[in-house]
């Protein structure tokens, strides 16, 4: 090569590189646009979080197999069955494991609760394993809280948070009916399978609306899209809140960009009061 | 290849080349606070538009462009960026060879037209092939060819035509 040119060349690659690169890096990739929250990592964690949404898939059938008249009251409640903290170099895992309490339906207690402790001991195998890696940077961090109590039903939704090279949250929610002591599913809500058209056209709707109104929000509705979102699973995860509305919930890159976050979606019941069996847990 | 797998292969990217990009913002804007902010904005804009790439291979050469795009909207901003006139491309090629012609080696470069000097760090500093500097500079292969030939010769550098591509 030209001898001008190996200078130049070598003067290009002895631009010094400043000490606050790496942290400016790991702070802009996980930066979001907007105020959304983000969980807060360790700042030796460069990581981007990406939210990731699923649900327990329970079977209806057992659920609805179960008793469902308890004799004597007591109060449904979510409580910490137990949380456990380690450290592994760059391995850190901090889980709180939920347990339902208070059902007279003790199978189905069990049947959550057990889901529960399983859902755990994986999370605590899987950073293990990272933690054994070399250069294993991970934290995996797992939370619960309750979305929803009414006298009728408890939401709970179990968030888990894994942090690599990027990261994502998983959010699972549990439904039930404290009073009939079922465990409620999106299918077991509607009358037919004419739900998962329906509830994802108006999802599209309010996407476009949305996008409309604010140039900051990004879904992936329009057909030129890689993977535009077309309907929802069967088995979408979801939850009641508190005004007795179906809320809808997505991975993370499910539906929107990372930067969007895990989003939902509320159904106005309006749209699905014909398909609904009943009135007792969405109007 | 799905969002996630996009999101973490550029979170990569980033982690293996964030030198090479700050190198190469800095080498517009000269001074490091200006260059982290050129990392920083470019960062964010990447995982705003993301969705907008199809080819993820070419990660890396998508993200050299939001870079040299940052940077020069950036120059543009503060009016800092060096227009070339006929003057300077002139006196740049009619000046005759002297001892000192290595002091003046950085400034020579800097004063050339922007769309030369990127295309001279992209393919000799950074060491990219012609086909992702076109990809990067949005134009075909062969005006980036003739770019860089004239770059080269209004820097007085000589080069065999091999180590050109």
């Amino acid at each position: 090569m030209d001898k001008r040119l190996e200078m130049l060349r070598k003067d290009y690659k002895d631009i010094p590189i400043p000490k606050e690169l790496d942290r400016i890096v790991a702070q802009a990739l996980q930066e979001k646009p907007k105020k959304k929250t983000r969980p807060v990592w360790p700042a030796s964690v460069a990581a981007a979080a990406l939210l990731f949404t699923a649900t327990v898939n329970f079977s209806p059938e057992a659920a609805q197999a179960m008793s469902k008249i308890p004799l004597v009251k007591e109060l449904v409640e979510v409580v910490t069955f137990n949380e456990f903290k380690e450290e592994k170099g760059n391995a850190s895992i901090d889980v709180k494991t939920p347990a339902i309490t208070g059902l007279d339906n003790q199978a189905l207690e069990d049947n959550l609760n057990q889901k529960y402790v399983e859902e755990s001991q994986k999370l605590y195998e899987e950073f293990a394993k990272s933690a054994a890696a070399e250069n294993g940077h991970f934290s995996m961090n797992s939370e619960y809280e309750k979305v929803t109590e009414s006298p009728e039903i408890l939401s709970v939704r179990r968030t888990i948070q894994r942090t690599q090279a990027s990261g994502y949250i998983q959010n699972r929610y549990v439904t039930i009916d404290k009073e009939n002591e079922v465990l409620i599913t999106l299918k077991g809500l509607f009358k037919n399978g004419q739900y998962v058209p329906v509830i994802s056209e108006n999802i599209k709707e309010q996407m476009k609306q949305q996008m409309a109104a604010d140039p900051n929000k990004i879904y992936w509705v329009s057909e030129n899209e890689i993977e535009p979102f077309t309907q929802i699973s069967p088995d979408q995860p979801f939850y009641i809140n508190q005004d007795h509305k179906l809320v809808i919930s997505f991975d993370e890159y499910e539906a929107a960009p990372g930067y969007m976050g895990p989003v939902e979606f509320i159904i106005p019941t309006a749209v699905i009061s014909d398909l609904l069996v009943g009135e007792r847990y969405i109007r | 290849m799905n969002k996630r797998e996009a999101h973490e292969l550029f979170v990569t990217c980033m982690t293996d080349h964030k030198e090479d990009f700050y190198r190469l913002a800095f080498s517009y804007v000269k001074n490091q606070q200006d260059a982290l902010d050129i990392v920083q904005e470019s960062i964010k804009k990447a995982l705003v538009s993301m969705e907008g790439v199809k080819e993820l291979q070419s990660i890396k050469s998508w993200f050299y462009k939001i870079v040299v795009r940052t940077a020069i909207d950036f120059l543009r901003k503060q009016k800092r960026l060096t227009v070339a006139d006929h003057q300077t491309i002139d006196f740049l090629s009619s000046g005759k060879e002297d001892d000192y012609e290595d002091l003046d080696l950085q400034n020579a470069l800097d004063a050339l037209p922007i769309q030369y000097k990127t295309i001279l760090i992209l393919r000799f500093f950074e060491d990219l092939k012609l086909e992702e500097i076109a990809e990067i500079e949005e134009e075909n292969i062969s005006t980036v060819k003739t770019r860089l030939y004239r770059g080269l010769k209004l820097l007085r550098i000589e080069i065999a035509k091999e180590d050109l591509l």
